[in-house]
């Protein structure tokens, strides 16, 4: 046994010693197809973290019919933060609205003049606990805000919402499409490349089983060759990733106009890494298989 | 060692490869095939080592029914058999101990006893001083040598050569026959597939005349 896993390691290396070009187009064509994939991967966890940063803008404001009394606020706040979905909930009263509001008039700030300080109602900005930014977690407030009567009215952006949300289910479709269809390319190119190589070595196929070897002995050193390649393709496309990560797709995804500030664009982390390069060992792996159910006949 | 009964091989409807062929060979013969070009030569042989099924009839192979053998089982068949060809069939990209090895690994043999036949069966056939090198820096007639070395390296029951001098001139065709009469005299059955009439009348043994796929002869000395 351990004399026979010896005998197919020794092979396989000796495969790939014997045929480098070979060897080296079947690892690059790995190396492109997990690259490519990858980079996809890694655009598409990052617009997502992205659409998270702004759904965290996501709040629900109550506004006041009266602004209520300092003992009414405490209690009311109160009420509102023990809800499931709420993080927060900030008071801004008639004044504050109404400096905020000249703020945000800028250099208009003067049209305000002569004009009551009482004009905008006092209202309750509620927070969202991360997770509730979605319409159901917004909905479930505003259905408990609803049933209190010293609410006159609710602002919770639900047009913007449902955009939102429309926006981020069309990312995750796209890029299961795309992701389905580079996968379903990677594999396609990879197991071309190695029944090319495969095809080159037919004689050896052929003259091993008229010696009497059987089908899994033939098997098993190309198999091995498969993944060991699979393995170095792996991880050259992980290198290509760490490179054009830090070169190109970090900056591009700062300077990106939507970009929050301080939104930091995220890597592979270690499972993932793991990820990619077993999926090089495995794509190595099937597209053997495949190539030499074509080529082994007994 | 070798029974066929009314043994048939067709491809297709239309093109029949083999008729009705009803022979016995027995252990230790040397045994010659013979006919023109599409005779069946080749495709009798080829169904001895299971590279293909016939049509119709069966098979003995030392005692075991080969006609419906499970492909899982085909190659401990090839295990028992030695096959030369006339193109020699050896891998150009290793060296002359490599291509004798491979049959040995390929039966899982342990690396120690490898060496120690390989380097046997190429003293044999003389080419024990040619071990590093590879088969294209070689002649056509050690090519050959090689490639019976490989046949014979796993001491088989039966050794099948098609038409094994074809590409060879005729000094180099009469020491490949003395390997195999070497062999033969061993007490391996020898079935040698050749449409030379020179050879069986030099070296006189029982001869089956092919032709159009049909036995036409069947002659001892």
């Amino acid at each position: 046994m351990l004399e026979n896993i010896r005998y197919f390691i020794r092979r396989a290396l000796r495969n790939m010693r014997q045929w480098p070009v070979l060897c080296t187009a079947a690892i690059l064509t790995m190396a492109v197809a997990l690259a490519t994939m990858a980079t996809f991967l890694l655009v598409v966890m990052n617009v997502q973290g992205l659409a998270n940063s702004w759904s965290e803008e996501v709040q629900v404001v109550a506004y006041f019919k009266a602004p209520p009394t300092r003992n009414q606020l405490s209690s009311l706040i109160h009420q509102v933060e023990v809800l499931p979905d709420v993080q927060k909930a900030i008071y801004i009263s008639k004044a504050e609205a109404f400096k905020r509001f000249g703020t945000r008039l800028g250099d208009d700030a003067g049209l305000l003049e002569g004009v009551s300080r009482d004009l905008l109602p006092a209202s309750l900005e509620i927070k969202l606990k991360a997770g509730s930014h979605n319409r159901e977690g917004v909905a479930r407030i505003v259905a408990e805000l609803n049933k209190d009567s010293r609410f006159d009215d609710l602002r919770f952006g639900q047009e913007w919402l449902e955009r939102f949300e429309n926006f981020v289910d069309l990312l995750r479709f796209v890029g299961l499409v795309l992701g389905s269809f580079f996968l379903l390319a990677a594999l396609f190119i990879v197991s071309n490349t190695i029944k090319l190589t495969l095809y080159t070595r037919r004689d050896e196929l052929e003259i091993m089983a008229l010696v009497g070897a059987t089908k899994r002995f033939i098997q098993i050193p190309f198999l091995l060759e498969g993944a060991l390649q699979g393995f170095a393709g792996g991880l050259l496309s992980l290198g290509f990733l760490v490179i054009s990560f830090k070169l190109f797709l970090q900056k591009s995804l700062q300077s990106f106009w939507l970009t929050p500030v301080g939104f930091e664009p995220v890597f592979l982390n270690g499972n993932q890494q793991l990820i990619l390069v077993l999926c090089g060992v495995l794509l190595g792996l099937l597209g053997s298989l495949v190539s030499l159910r074509k080529f082994v006949r007994l | 060692m070798i029974q066929l009964f009314n043994v048939t091989k067709s491809y297709g409807k239309e093109n029949v490869a083999l008729r009705e062929m009803t022979v016995h060979i027995e252990k230790g013969e040397f045994t010659y095939v013979t006919g023109p070009s599409g005779a069946g030569k080749t495709t009798f042989l080829s169904m001895l080592y299971g590279a293909s099924k016939p049509t119709r009839g069966q098979i003995l192979v030392n005692g075991t029914n080969i006609t419906r053998m499970a492909s899982g089982q085909i190659p401990y068949l090839r295990r028992k058999i030695g096959v030369v060809f006339q193109d020699f069939k050896l891998l150009g990209s290793r060296t002359v101990y490599e291509n004798v090895a491979f049959a040995l690994e390929a039966q899982g043999k342990k690396r120690y006893e490898v060496s120690k036949k390989v380097y046997k069966a190429l003293k044999e056939v003389g080419l024990e001083h040619r071990l590093q090198r590879k088969p294209m820096e070689l002649s056509g007639g050690e090519q050959q040598r090689i490639a019976i070395a490989r046949a014979l390296v796993v001491e088989p029951l039966i050794l099948l050569a098609d038409e094994p001098s074809g590409n060879l001139d005729q000094e180099v065709t009469l020491e490949i026959m003395e390997l195999f009469k070497r062999a033969n005299a061993r007490g391996t059955t020898v079935l040698l597939a050749t449409h030379d009439h020179s050879l069986y009348k030099r070296f006189p043994k029982r001869v089956l005349g092919l032709e159009g796929g049909r036995l036409v002869m069947d002659h001892k000395p």
